[in-house]
């Protein structure tokens, strides 16, 4: 049969699609289901129970949940580890298998490390594996990281396709079953805009697999009536196969379908998240065929699949009874309903069973589940009678069974509710639990909140939606009644735990932790339940504590003799599911800036480099030639002209009356007297007076300014600016175009020859146009700034233009050196020509704490000026004088060795300094650089002893950093 | 994501913002002796409760100011600097001697 | 096989005692109360008693042990900072951790795997170097790194020329390492419990009594306590709990998030750390990939997490490792970390004659556990801190002699 053997007629089977059968590879063999099945569904469907192999003990683990709830059943593909089998569809070039085992899935040779466990008790490896010294690392170590994990990651994997996309909605509902969807109705009723989250891939929660009724049929009509409701209600939008993975702040959602990540931002927030069934606490209870009673249902009404032949009920509730029903419905034989209440209170459920004829022992538990050969599937149920405080008491007799269904309770899924803040009370029992606390705009509705009787979850629902609308400032109808007795009692039992002196009684199944796990922790000394979870690891795993919390609390509660809500359970964090890296990643947007001048850049051969966000052209020529052609560069500018895109250094317009008044006090050095057509070097401290910024003020007008600033350092000079305005309230306009301007620097002897015939407007000769001349005028044709400023210590004139502009500057520049053979320079370049002037660059050669002092700028302070920022700071340090300071040093000889930047200066085997800046200089062909050194032998003709990064020592001299021109002859011309 | 309510801008998400730390008026630097300098450039309150505190919103560059408290991160009120900072902020010069 | 695992199993009674005893009634006075009962708290508890036989002493922890910022950090060991006296003093600690399980007789899972931070930048290849050559100077195992070696250390790192922020240079660190944090934390206290020290969870001081210059009591939700000196290690809370004394310091406190993935086979043995990137990545002996980053940039008492800052950590995450796409994230977390302007801590006296400060602990707490608890034990029994501390004294902002540790954390501000 090719939907396979253990199929149900219609009309069993919401999800699938009989007339759809679809292929598969499991395990490397080729099985058959049908479109609409998940892997578990379709293998359980044709008998294959098994899914995985357990973290520790390797045994062997299947459907728990049917609902992605549990990692039991986390399986591999090609490039995907850990995959929740039952939440993924099949498909005909599905690939699957096991995870974590050695041989095969069904005969793992790992299965005797289970054999063992009795030596590895809780904690374990804190007692032993550390002598002789090292062993842990060197033998233990390597074994315990082979034999964790779970599935494999693929190095090949290639990044799939993720991206991002945002919502915005009045109210989101989370969770689409009773209460969700009638939230959503009530409020979509009064006018909200509504967006509705549904993790499984159809509306309807519980309505789509439980029974409520002893007929069994109300849940399907109460399904189709609110979902079509829903569906026809244009104010609603449903996103189902969805997860609302995590609450954070101010209700920003993530919604994750699929490989996208949708982030909504909800004005209001219902929580219709539902319940999630417990396990029962019982030797074996890991064995596949020990499945929740949830499971069962929807194996049997989503998928069509019966989820065994003979079958035995653990039910401490009244769903419990449900679940009878539905597997005699389906063909199961029943064996007996195994109640641990000594008298379970008569209800319609309860009724029908013992009409069915099916044996009811109350009172009694499951002592054990039997387990078949290779512990591969229960194969029977060993009940006892249970004595007056809910232990089993000894003996009882075996039922043969291959299912047992566990139907003792639930945990409310409380996970966004406490990662909002609001806080998870119980009563002493541990059995009706209670959520408060939670942040405005946040709601709850239906059995999250306690409310599991259906009509209460309706009515919850309605009543949410409504408030909902109401704080939305819509006009809602009158709330409805949710009835006092919403459904909690009796719907979970305190203390489904029988435990068993053999062990093997899970508390995590994902941590293989047993009863006696937690309670030996607690009596090795870790008694807060944070400690437990640290020292056992329990809720540590895939499932996140799903299953294992409470039982934890109350096994903690009872060892430390508290209550369950005294003892809690550990903190909630998101994600609520595992959500893929990718997801998180999106497709990764990067900014990046671009001068105006860039693609040219790029067609003259540049090899580009990142300034921050900005590319720029590190040097132009192959990469084979690298020093080569920055020492031409150099040459170039030495001996000729060449030109340099510096767009990206800043510039800032400043304007107003209090236009010098401002920048006396954001700067070292003063401007109320700047003549106008001059510039004027600026340095900027921070109040703790550190070196932090620094370019040139050009004054235009009285109360205008245009002034530069590093390319790395703008837009923070610019926002600092603007902070100490918003303090000090100048009449004062300060303006960051750096993006709005293009520039060029062209420098050498020849620069003025190239650059004159493109002017008009202005006289660029030396007396005209001196050194720190500015100017307005033309360059062929285009409106511009030139400034004369120094930076590498030639001739050399800086144009600013509009940016639009930049490109059509650079080629007539281009074209007007043509006949000087004018080429482009690179930062590379530029950076040794600066360096064979001796100026600092910050943040190369000055770090977080230097001082004005410490690199001889002490003359950009400005004395007679009340304040600048830094100024007082600036003072207070010169009582306590730096131990080091920034020098020029040479080393001598034609084959002197090149220090590399940091190599450290020593003195008597102690760091004193470090070189911040060298090179072998091609225009004075030795080697030069800057080093911060002792204070007290930073003198002239000192000697400097640097560390090599081979090890060997050399000595250097110090010299004052003007290593080239001293007496600026060259960039004065 | 926390929503921070700008004065100029209106509600936006947090990531568009700077925060540069407690609003503090600066003590008159050349009043302030040494050690009380050195405090007001290093040491912070760091309360963990209601804190007046500058905030940038980074793609408009405007700063203003805002109320929060540090231990809910809940923002209870933002306004312009100049609610503060309402006059021209002059600095004495050191005392000219005898 | 283990001795005593074999014991256990084959004879099936539990082990002997607690690690830790129950919480006592308060006595009258101590001779040092240690406020803090984290990892720097239970440490110095520790060596008061072995080192100088100090051991009528109290820890008071507001919670349960270790519940800060020990238990919440992402395990890091390691030395390789900037200054020499910062790495000297790193160091310490690192030779401290090689033998501390066999010191505490608790196996602290140490795993000293190597770490590799990768420069994307010239200017970071630059405070790299600085690094490996003070670390050199001072005798740690570390060195700079080139792109074919990168590619031996970390095989599977993508190492693509053309990505936005190719990886440059690296900086190998031989004495790096991962340790299990609880168990650091519940290794010293196990054995200080032993030696007679009392530990008391669930105690939270509310306030602290000076007079005279020195703390006469320390008020707590149980009672008043006497003690001869007091220090706080309170990281998180440092501030908070100076105040009671008086004293403000320069801390900023921030939350630092971290996050973990779902258990996988082993694919990644060194740690990796990436400056540009502000992401570091390892992967624990449990198989999960333990992701950090950098702070959030606002200060908050609050170890909450948010969307944002997890997607661009696991963005940046992916651009070292691009395969990664498909493995899943498991829970994320937060610690409230003391920032500093040094980014270097602040340890020693204090402006109250008998407080000691064991505090700004920033991102660079745990792996100094060792070497913090055995100083301050040092510096109380002395009552002077010593030489080694002298760098991170409190004072130094005086006269603005900072210890500037800027650029040597991936988990930067």
């Amino acid at each position: 049969m090719r939907a396979g053997s253990n199929r149900l007629p219609a009309p069993a089977g919401l999800l699938v699609d009989r007339e759809r059968p679809v292929s598969f590879a499991w395990e490397g063999a080729r099985y058959w289901g049908l479109a609409g099945d998940t892997l578990a569904s379709a293998l359980a469907a044709n008998g294959e129970w098994i899914l995985s192999r357990s973290f520790k003990y390797h045994r062997p683990r299947g459907v728990l949940t049917m609902a992605g709830q549990d990692a039991n059943t986390l399986v591999q593909l090609k490039g995907e580890p850990n995959v929740p089998a039952d939440r993924l569809p099949i498909s005909e070039d599905l690939e699957a298998w096991g995870q974590n085992y050695s041989g095969s899935l069904k005969r793992d040779r790992n299965a005797v490390l289970a054999r063992l466990s009795r030596f590895m008790p809780v904690g374990f490896y804190y007692r032993a594996f550390y002598r002789p010294r090292g062993i842990w690392q060197a033998f233990w170590e390597p074994i315990v990281r082979r034999s964790t994990g779970l599935g494999k990651v693929d190095r090949a994997t290639p990044h799939g396709h993720f991206d991002k996309a945002y919502g915005f909605c009045d109210l989101a509902v989370i969770g689409g079953g009773p209460a969700g969807l009638s939230t959503a109705l009530a409020a979509a009723g009064a006018g909200a805009e509504v967006l509705l989250v549904e993790e499984n891939p159809v509306l309807g929660g519980s309505l789509a697999y439980a029974r409520f009724d002893a007929e069994g049929t109300l849940a399907a009509a109460r399904r189709e009536a609110l979902v079509a409701e829903v569906e026809a209600d244009p104010k609603i939008e449903v996103m189902t196969g969805a997860v609302c993975n995590g609450w954070f702040a101010d209700n920003w959602l993530p919604v994750i379908r699929g490989n996208r990540l949708t982030k909504v931002r909800a004005k209001e927030v219902v929580l219709a998240t539902g319940s999630i069934e417990q396990p029962a606490i019982f030797r074996n209870n890991d064995l596949p065929g020990v499945m929740q009673g949830s499971a069962a249902q929807r194996l049997i009404r989503l998928y069509g699949v019966r989820p065994g032949r003979r079958a035995v009920v653990l039910a401490g509730d009244d769903d419990g009874y449900g679940v009878a029903l539905d597997l005699a419905e389906a063909g199961v034989e029943v064996a007996a309903v195994v109640d641990p209440r000594p008298e379970p209170a008569p209800s319609a459920l309860t009724e029908a069973v013992a009409g069915q004829g099916i044996e009811v022992l109350a009172g009694h538990c499951v002592a054990e589940a039997l387990a078949g050969p290779g512990n591969r599937h229960v194969r029977g149920a060993f009940v006892s009678r249970l004595d007056g405080q809910g232990g089993a008491v000894p003996g009882g007799s075996s039922i043969a069974c291959d299912l047992l269904c566990m139907s003792t309770g639930y945990m409310p899924t409380y996970q966004l509710a406490l990662q909002a803040g609001a806080k998870l009370g119980c009563d002493d029992a541990g059995a009706h639990f209670s959520i408060t606390g939670l942040p405005d705009h946040l709601r709850l509705a239906g059995s999250v909140a306690g409310a599991t009787d259906l009509e209460a979850a309706l009515a919850e629902g309605r009543r949410a939606g409504l408030r909902a609308a109401k704080a939305l400032g819509l006009k809602a109808g009158s709330e409805p009644e949710v009835p006092a007795d919403k459904g909690q009692a009796g719907a979970n039992h305190p203390w489904p735990i029988f435990p068993h002196a053999r062990g093997k009684d899970f508390v995590d199944f994902d941590e293989d932790l047993q009863v006696k796990d937690i309670v030996n922790a607690v009596a090795d000394g870790y008694c807060e339940i944070e400690l437990v979870k640290r020292f056992s690891t329990v809720g540590m795993g895939p499932s996140q504590g799903r299953h294992s919390a409470l039982a934890t609390a109350r096994l903690v509660a009872r060892a430390t003799g508290r209550s369950v809500a005294e003892t809690g359970v550990t903190a909630a964090r998101p994600p609520f599911t595992g959500e893929k890296l990718g997801v998180l990643a999106g497709r990764g947007f990067e900014p990046e800036r671009l001068t105006a001048m860039h693609h040219r850049h790029l067609e003259q051969g540049a090899q580009m480099m990142t300034a921050g966000l900005w590319w720029r052209p590190a040097y132009y020529g192959t990469k084979d030639r690298r020093e080569d052609c920055i020492r031409e560069e150099v040459l170039a500018v030495r001996r000729n002209v060449a030109m340099i895109d510096v767009s990206t250094l800043g510039g800032l317009e400043v304007r107003g009356p209090d236009a010098a008044e401002f920048l006396n006090r954001v700067y070292t050095f003063a401007y109320a007297k700047q003549p106008l057509g001059r510039s004027r070097y600026v340095l900027m401290t921070n109040d703790a007076g550190t070196v932090i910024d620094d370019g040139v003020a050009c004054r235009f007008r009285d109360g205008h300014f245009y002034v530069t600033a590093t390319t790395g350092g703008v837009d923070r000079v610019y926002r600092t600016m603007l902070w100490w305005n918003a303090q000090w309230r100048l009449d004062v306009d300060i303006a960051n175009v750096t993006a709005a301007t293009a520039g060029v620097n062209i420098a050498g002897p020849n620069a003025r020859a190239v650059l004159a015939p493109l002017v008009e407007g202005a006289d660029l000769s030396a007396e005209a146009f001196p050194y720190m001349g500015l100017r307005e005028a033309s360059v062929a044709g285009i409106p511009a700034r030139l400034l004369r400023v120094g930076f590498v210590g030639e001739l050399g004139y800086e144009v600013h233009v509009p940016a639009s502009f930049g490109e059509a500057l650079w080629d007539r520049l281009l074209e007007a050196g043509k006949p000087h053979g004018m080429t482009p320079f690179g930062v590379e370049a530029q950076r040794v020509l600066r360096l064979e002037k001796g100026h600092i660059i910050i943040g190369q050669d000055s770090d977080a704490m230097t001082t004005p002092d410490e690199v001889d700028m002490a003359w950009a302070i400005a004395k007679k000026k009340p304040f600048f920022v830094g100024g007082r700071s600036i003072e207070l340090r010169r009582r306590h004088p730096s131990k080091r300071k920034l020098v020029g040093f040479t080393l001598e000889g034609a084959d002197a060795p090149l220090p590399q930047e940091s190599n450290l200066v020593l003195r008597n085997g102690e760091m004193v300094g470090f070189v911040t800046s060298v090179t072998r200089s091609p225009t004075l062909e030795t080697v030069i650089g800057l080093a911060y050194t002792a204070a007290d032998e930073a003198e002239e003709g000192a000697p400097l002893r640097i560390k090599l990064t081979s090890g060997r020592m050399v000595e250097g001299r110090v010299v004052p950093p003007h290593f080239y021109d001293p007496d600026n002859q060259r960039q004065e011309m | 994501m926390k929503i921070m309510p700008c004065p100029l801008n209106g509600p936006r998400n947090i990531s568009e913002f700077a925060c540069s730390g407690e609003v503090a008026e600066m003590p008159e630097p050349n009043r302030t002796g040494d050690e009380d300098w050195a405090d007001f450039i290093w040491m912070s309150n760091n309360t963990a409760g209601v804190v007046r505190e500058w905030w940038c919103h980074v793609p408009t560059n405007y700063w203003f100011i805002a109320e929060r408290d540090t231990v809910t991160d809940e923002i209870l009120k933002t306004y312009p600097a100049g609610k503060v900072f309402t006059a021209r902020r002059d600095f004495q010069g050191r005392d000219e001697g005898p | 096989m283990p001795w005593g695992l074999l014991k256990y199993g084959l004879g099936r009674r539990y082990p002997a005692g607690p690690d830790f005893p129950a919480r006592p009634e308060f006595k009258p006075r101590y001779d040092v109360v240690i406020i803090g009962g984290g990892g720097h708290g239970l440490a110095t508890a520790y060596y008061l008693a072995k080192d100088w036989g100090i051991t009528n002493v109290c820890v008071l922890e507001k919670g349960y042990l270790a519940g800060g910022n020990t238990g919440r950090n992402t395990a890091v060991i390691r030395s390789n900072y900037i200054t020499p006296e910062s790495v000297r003093f790193y160091k310490e600690s690192v030779d401290l951790f090689n033998d501390l399980s066999g010191e505490l007789g608790y196996n602290i899972l140490y795993s000293q795997r190597g770490q590799l931070t990768l420069a994307h930048s010239d200017a970071t290849i630059r405070t790299f170097r600085m690094r490996a050559e003070v670390g050199k100077l001072v005798g740690t195992r570390i060195e700079m790194v080139d792109r074919r070696q990168i590619r031996e250390i970390v095989p599977c790192l993508d190492m693509d020329e053309n990505a936005r922020q190719p990886i440059l240079a690296g900086l190998w660190h031989r004495d790096g390492a991962t340790g299990r944090h609880d168990a650091v934390a519940w290794g010293y206290a196990a054995r200080a419990a032993e030696y007679g020290v009392e530990l008391h969870q669930r105690t939270e001081v509310t306030g602290l009594e000076v007079e005279r210059g020195r703390i006469a009591a320390v008020e707590t939700n149980r009672g008043r306590v006497r003690g001869g000196h007091v220090i706080q290690a309170v990281a998180g809370m440092s501030s908070v709990v100076a105040a009671m004394a008086g004293i403000r310091l320069p801390i900023r406190s921030y939350p630092l998030q971290a996050m973990v993935t779902q258990p996988v086979k082993p694919f990644l043995d060194p740690l990796v750390s990436s400056s540009g990137l502000h992401t570091y990545v390892s992967q624990s002996s449990r198989g999960e990939l333990v992701i950090g980053g950098g702070s959030d940039p606002y200060e908050l008492y609050s170890t909450r997490s948010t969307l944002e800052l997890k997607e661009s950590l696991i963005a940046h995450t992916l651009e070292l490792f691009p395969f990664l796409a498909n493995l899943r994230l498991m829970r994320q977390w937060a610690g409230i970390t003391d920032m500093t302007p040094d980014y270097s801590p602040i340890m020693g006296e204090s402006p109250v004659r008998n407080y000691w400060l064991d505090a700004g602990w920033g991102t660079w707490g745990f792996k100094a556990t060792p070497v913090s608890g055995k100083r301050m034990a040092e510096t109380i029994a002395r009552e002077k801190a010593p030489e080694i501390l002298h760098p991170f004294r409190l004072d130094r902002f005086k006269t603005f002699d900072l210890a500037n540790e800027m650029g040597a954390t991936a988990a930067s501000h």
